[in-house]
C-alpha cells in the first residue's frame, strides 16, 4: 500500500508524516491552487526532510521545461500530471521523471482513454469537478476500480479521509492512496491528528491482512529458523524486496512479463457438463493455461526479478513435481542467469519429462540421494547449496514455505490468482463473490495465492491436501490433518513427524503435494479457522483427473485433481445453486506417465 | 562458574572433538567421550541426530542416518550423559536441530539436560531471531546457549551474538556446511580477528579442520578448535567400541 499526502505547505507537516513511514508527499505547483508552493519554499521543505520520502510534483497544464527546472531545483522524485496532458506529452516527460498522470472520473468517463497512455508510471483516479483541477474533497464512484485492468499501478484520490478509508481498503482494488483535504483543518493545513488517526487505522487494516510481522511470524509461525550464514542473505532480500514491492516500476516490469511471456490474464471457465452433473456452477481458474503449465512461473518471474536487482548470477532452486524447476530453469534461460534444480531421485523417475524440459531449458538438473529422496531432500540440499554459494547466488523458493520472507514473498506474486479471480467473477456476476473456492495445499502457494485476495470477503476458502492412501494410513501428505507443531526448512509450521521430532517420510501420487511441511500462513490459517482443510486420496485425485478429462476436456495435473476430487466428495458442504470456484494450478501433460502406471496401462 | 566458563578460564590449546550420539554404535558413545578425555580432548561436542541435518555435509549426514537407525534420540542422549557423568567432568555439549528438541518440549530438555550434566548447546537452525526462549531457559538452568557467527556475519551482529551467548560462541570457519574445507588462511585470519575484536566473550572454530597445523593455527587466533567431519569419517568403518576407541586415540595423537 502506498501512501502519498498532497498539498503539503508546512516543514512540521512533512517531518511528520516522515516519522508516520508516509511514502510521498505533494507539492502543488499550479498558482491557481489553494495549497500552491513557490519551488524556493517546497525546496526549503524537502531539504528539511531527507531522502526516505518521495518527493511528488503535481503540475497543471504547465511547459515541459518549467516543469524540468522545478523538479531539478526541488529534488522530485515523480511528476504529477493533472491537467489535459496528452500521452505525448507524458511520454516527454517520462524521458527525465517518473510520470504520475491523473484523470478526473465522472460517470460518463471514457475508460478507454487510459489505455493511451502507454508512457505513465502511475494512473491516479481523482473525482473530476467542472472547472477544478483536484482537492474537490469529493469521493468518485469507486465501483469504476473493478472493471480498471492497467498494467501500472492504480492510486486513488479525491474525498479520501480517516472515514471512508475502511470502506475504500476492504471492498476494492487500489495501490495507492492519495490524501489531500480529508487531513486539512482548512485549504493548505494540515491536521497532525487526523494522519497520526490514519496511520494508525491503515496499520490495523495491514494487520487484518495478517501480513506477517517485521520477524516473519504468523502467530507462532514462519519466521527465520536458519543457519547464521544466512542471515544476511534473508536480510538483504527483505531489504530489496520491501523497496520494490510498491516501485511501479518493478510493478510494471513484472505485470508486463506477465501479460507477454506468461500469457496472463488466463480464463476463468464455467464447466458446463460437471456443474449441471453436480447441481452447482463450478468455474476453473485456467493457471494450467500459463506458460510452462502451472502457476509456479509466476512466482518464478517475480524472484527473478529480484534476483537481477540483487546482481546475483545464478540461481538454485528444489522442484519436487518439477513445475517449479521448469519454471526457474526457464526463467533463468530468459535472463541469462546459470541454474541448478536440486531434485529428489524418485520424483526424477516420476517426472521424467520434466526432468528432460529442464535440460533443453539450460538448467543443471542434480538428483539428491539422501532421505526420502523428493521434495523434502530436494530442499535440504537446495539450502545447503545455498549456504555455500549465498554470495552469488540467489535461491529461487517455488512455494510459501522457507524462512521468511519467502513465504510473504512468494504469496505476494502468487496473489495474481485471487487478483484475477475476484475481478473476473465479479464481472461476470454482476459483483457478486463465488460461496466457495478450493485450491490444493503441498506446500501452499496456488492456494494461498488464490486465497489471500479473499480472506476479507464472506466467501468459504477451502484447501485440499494429499491423503495418499488415506489418512488413516501411515501413506499421506496431510501435513495440517495429521501433521503437528515444529520447525521445517526454516520456519515454524505443521509437520508430519514422528515422536521423537523426526521428520516423517511424505506420501501422494502427486509429486507436488508430496510434502511433509506446509507453508506456516496456511497453519495460521487453520488455527484461526478462517480456512477449511481437507484431504483427497490417490484414488479419488486419479477418479477427478479422468472425470475432467471426459466432461470438460481438461487434462488437469495430479495436483490439482485433488482440488477437483472434492467437488464429488460426500459432505463438502456445497449446496444445489451455490458458485464455487476451482483453482486449476496446472496443466497434466507431465502426469501422464504416473497416471498409465496408476491404471495399468503401458505407454512407450 | 559451569564447566564451560572454568575451561575458558584458562588460555592452553584446546581440542574439541564432535562426535554423534549413538554413531557408529550406541554402545560406543560413552567410552569413546572418555577415550577422548583421556588424549587430551577439552570438551566434547555430542550431535544429536536429526532426519533433515541442513547444515551438515555428506559425512555428518551419514553418521545421523546410522545414529537413527541405531535408534538414537534424545533420551537416550540425556541418558548417556548422565552415565558419562558417573566418570568424568569434561564439558559437554550438544549440537543439534530445533525440530525434536520441540518435540521432546524445549523446557523439559534443557531441565533434563541440567540435571544429567551437560553443560551447553549449540542449535544451528535457531539463530538468535527466534531464541528468546531458549536463551531465557538456559539462563534459569545454568546451562550455556552458544551461538554461531559465521564469515559473512557483520561486526555490529557479532556483537550482539556475543553478548546474548555470555560463555562462548562458534565461529564457523567457511560459507558452507560441516565438512566443506577452510579457505585461505589469509581470509580466515581477518575475520577471526574481526571475532576477537568484537566479541565479548570467547569463541571457538569448527568446519573443516582435519589436521595438527590447522588445530594449532586454529588455536593461535581463537580459543579452540572443534574437529567433527575429520573424527566421523575414519570412524565410518569401525565395528566394535574397541576399534572406536583405539581409533580415537589414534586420530587424537596426530592432533595434539
Amino acid at each position: 500500500m502506498f501512501l502519498k499526502v498532497c498539498g503539503i505547505t508546512e516543514a512540521h507537516v512533512a517531518n511528520h508524516l516522515v516519522d508516520c513511514g508516509v511514502d510521498a508527499l505533494g507539492f502543488i505547483f499550479y498558482e491557481k491552487s489553494k495549497r500552491y508552493i513557490t519551488p524556493q519554499e517546497a525546496d526549503e521543505i524537502q531539504k528539511s526532510i531527507g531522502p526516505s520520502i518521495k518527493k511528488i510534483g503535481v503540475f497543471v497544464n504547465e511547459t515541459l521545461e518549467n516543469i524540468l527546472d522545478i523538479a531539478e531545483c526541488c529534488q522530485l522524485d515523480y511528476i504529477q500530471l493533472h491537467g489535459t496532458e496528452s500521452p505525448e506529452f507524458c511520454a516527454n516527460v517520462q524521458k527525465f521523471y517518473k510520470v504520475i498522470k491523473a484523470f478526473g472520473m465522472h460517470d460518463d468517463f471514457d475508460l478507454s482513454l487510459l489505455n493511451q497512455y502507454k508512457n505513465i508510471d502511475i494512473c491516479l483516479l481523482d473525482t473530476y469537478f467542472k472547472g477544478a483541477s483536484g482537492g474537490t474533497g469529493k469521493q468518485f464512484n469507486w465501483q469504476v476500480l473493478e472493471k480498471i485492468e492497467l498494467q501500472v499501478p492504480i492510486m486513488v484520490s479525491g474525498g479520501l479521509n480517516c472515514q471512508n478509508v475502511s470502506d475504500l481498503l476492504h471492498n476494492y482494488d487500489a495501490w495507492g492512496l492519495d490524501f489531500n483535504s480529508g487531513l486539512e483543518l482548512s485549504p493548505g493545513i494540515k491536521d497532525i491528528n487526523k494522519i497520526t488517526q490514519l496511520c494508525e487505522i491503515l496499520n490495523i487494516q495491514r494487520k487484518a491482512m495478517n501480513t506477517p510481522d517485521q520477524f516473519g511470524h504468523f502467530n507462532q509461525y514462519g519466521g527465520k529458523y536458519v543457519p547464521e550464514t544466512l542471515i544476511p542473505a534473508l536480510t538483504e532480500l527483505e531489504e530489496m524486496y520491501l523497496s520494490l514491492k510498491d516501485d511501479p516500476s518493478f510493478i510494471k516490469e513484472y505485470k508486463d512479463l506477465l501479460k507477454d511471456y506468461v500469457g496472463r490474464e488466463n480464463p476463468l471457465t464455467y464447466a458446463n457438463q460437471i456443474s449441471s452433473e453436480l447441481g452447482f456452477d463450478v468455474y476453473l481458474k485456467r493457471e494450467d493455461l500459463n506458460h510452462t503449465g502451472a502457476h509456479k512461473i509466476n512466482n518464478a518471474i517475480g524472484q527473478i526479478l529480484l534476483a537481477k536487482k540483487m546482481g546475483k548470477t545464478k540461481i538454485i532452486a528444489e522442484t519436487g513435481a518439477g513445475q517449479h524447476g521448469v519454471a526457474t530453469a526457464t526463467v533463468a534461460a530468459k535472463f541469462g542467469m546459470e541454474c541448478m534444480i536440486y531434485m529428489g531421485e524418485e520424483d526424477i523417475q516420476r517426472q521424467k519429462l520434466n526432468v528432460f524440459r529442464m535440460e533443453l531449458l539450460g538448467a543443471k538438473v542434480v538428483p539428491v540421494s539422501s532421505g526420502s529422496k523428493t521434495l523434502k531432500d530436494a530442499t535440504n540440499e537446495a539450502i545447503r547449496d545455498w549456504v555455500a554459494s549465498v554470495e552469488d547466488t540467489y535461491y529461487l523458493i517455488g512455494s510459501v514455505v522457507g524462512p521468511h520472507p519467502y513465504p510473504m514473498i512468494v504469496r505476494d506474486f502468487q496473489c495474481v490468482i485471487g487478483d484475477e479471480t475476484r475481478r473476473q467473477f465479479k464481472e461476470l456476476s454482476m459483483g457478486e463473490f463465488p460461496d466457495h473456492i478450493i485450491a490444493c495445499v503441498g506446500g501452499g502457494s496456488n492456494a494461498i495465492g488464490m486465497f489471500h485476495p479473499f480472506l476479507k470477503d464472506k466467501v468459504r476458502l477451502i484447501g485440499v491436501e494429499a491423503a495418499g492412501f488415506g489418512v488413516e494410513t501411515d501413506q499421506h501428505a496431510a501435513t495440517l490433518t495429521k501433521g503437528r507443531f515444529g520447525v521445517l526448512h526454516g520456519s515454524a509450521t505443521y509437520v508430519l513427524q514422528d515422536q521423537h521430532g523426526q521428520i516423517q517420510l511424505p506420501h501422494s501420487i502427486s509429486a507436488g503435494l508430496d510434502y511433509p511441511g506446509i507453508g506456516p500462513e496456511h497453519a495460521y490459517l487453520k488455527d484461526t479457522k478462517r480456512v477449511e482443510y481437507k484431504s483427497v486420496t490417490d484414488q479419488e485425485a486419479i477418479d477427478a483427473l479422468k472425470w475432467l478429462c471426459e466432461k470438460e476436456g481438461i487434462l488437469p495435473a495430479l495436483e490439482s485433481s485433488h482440488a477437483i476430487a472434492l467437488l464429488r466428495q460426500a459432505n463438502n458442504g456445497f449446496k444445489a445453486g451455490d458458485k464455487v470456484v476451482v483453482c486449476l494450478s496446472g496443466r497434466g501433460d507431465k502426469d501422464v506417465h504416473t497416471v498409465a502406471q496408476y491404471l495399468g496401462k503401458e505407454i512407450s | 562458574m559451569n564447566r564451560i566458563q572454568k575451561l575458558f578460564s584458562s588460555k592452553s590449546k584446546k581440542i574439541i572433538p564432535f562426535i554423534t550420539a549413538g554413531f557408529p554404535t550406541k554402545e560406543a558413545t560413552k567410552n569413546m567421550v572418555l577415550a577422548f578425555e583421556e588424549s587430551g580432548a577439552s570438551m566434547i561436542e555430542l550431535g544429536m541426530p536429526y532426519s533433515d541435518p541442513l547444515a551438515d555435509g555428506l559425512v555428518i549426514q551419514k553418521a545421523s542416518d546410522i545414529a537413527l537407525k541405531n535408534g538414537v534420540n534424545l533420551g537416550w542422549i540425556i541418558d548417556t550423559v548422565r552415565e558419562i557423568r558417573l566418570e568424568s567432568q569434561i564439558p559437554i555439549i550438544l549440537m543439534g536441530y530445533f525440530n525434536p528438541i520441540l518435540s521432546y518440549g524445549l523446557e523439559r530438555f534443557i531441565k533434563d539436560c541440567s540435571e544429567a550434566g551437560v553443560d551447553g548447546f549449540i542449535l544451528p537452525d535457531l539463530p538468535p531471531e527466534e531464541a528468546s526462549e531458549y536463551v531465557f531457559l538456559c539462563e534459569e538452568y545454568n546451562l550455556s546457549s552458544i551461538f554461531l557467527v559465521a564469515p559473512n556475519t557483520s561486526n555490529e551482529r557479532i556483537q550482539k551474538v556475543s553478548e546474548l551467548a555470555k560463555d562462548l560462541i562458534y565461529c564457523v570457519s567457511i560459507l558452507g556446511i560441516t565438512g566443506g574445507s577452510v579457505s585461505t588462511e589469509d581470509n580466515v585470519e581477518s575475520y577471526l580477528k574481526r571475532v576477537k575484536d568484537n566479541s565479548s566473550c570467547s569463541f571457538v572454530v569448527g568446519f573443516g579442520i582435519d589436521c595438527q597445523e590447522k588445530v594449532d593455527w586454529i588455536n593461535q587466533h581463537s580459543d579452540g578448535a572443534v574437529i567433527g567431519s575429520h573424527f566421523i569419517k575414519n570412524l565410518m568403518d569401525c565395528e566394535t567400541s574397541f576399534d572406536c576407541i583405539r581409533k580415537t586415540k589414534e586420530l587424537m595423537q596426530n592432533l595434539v
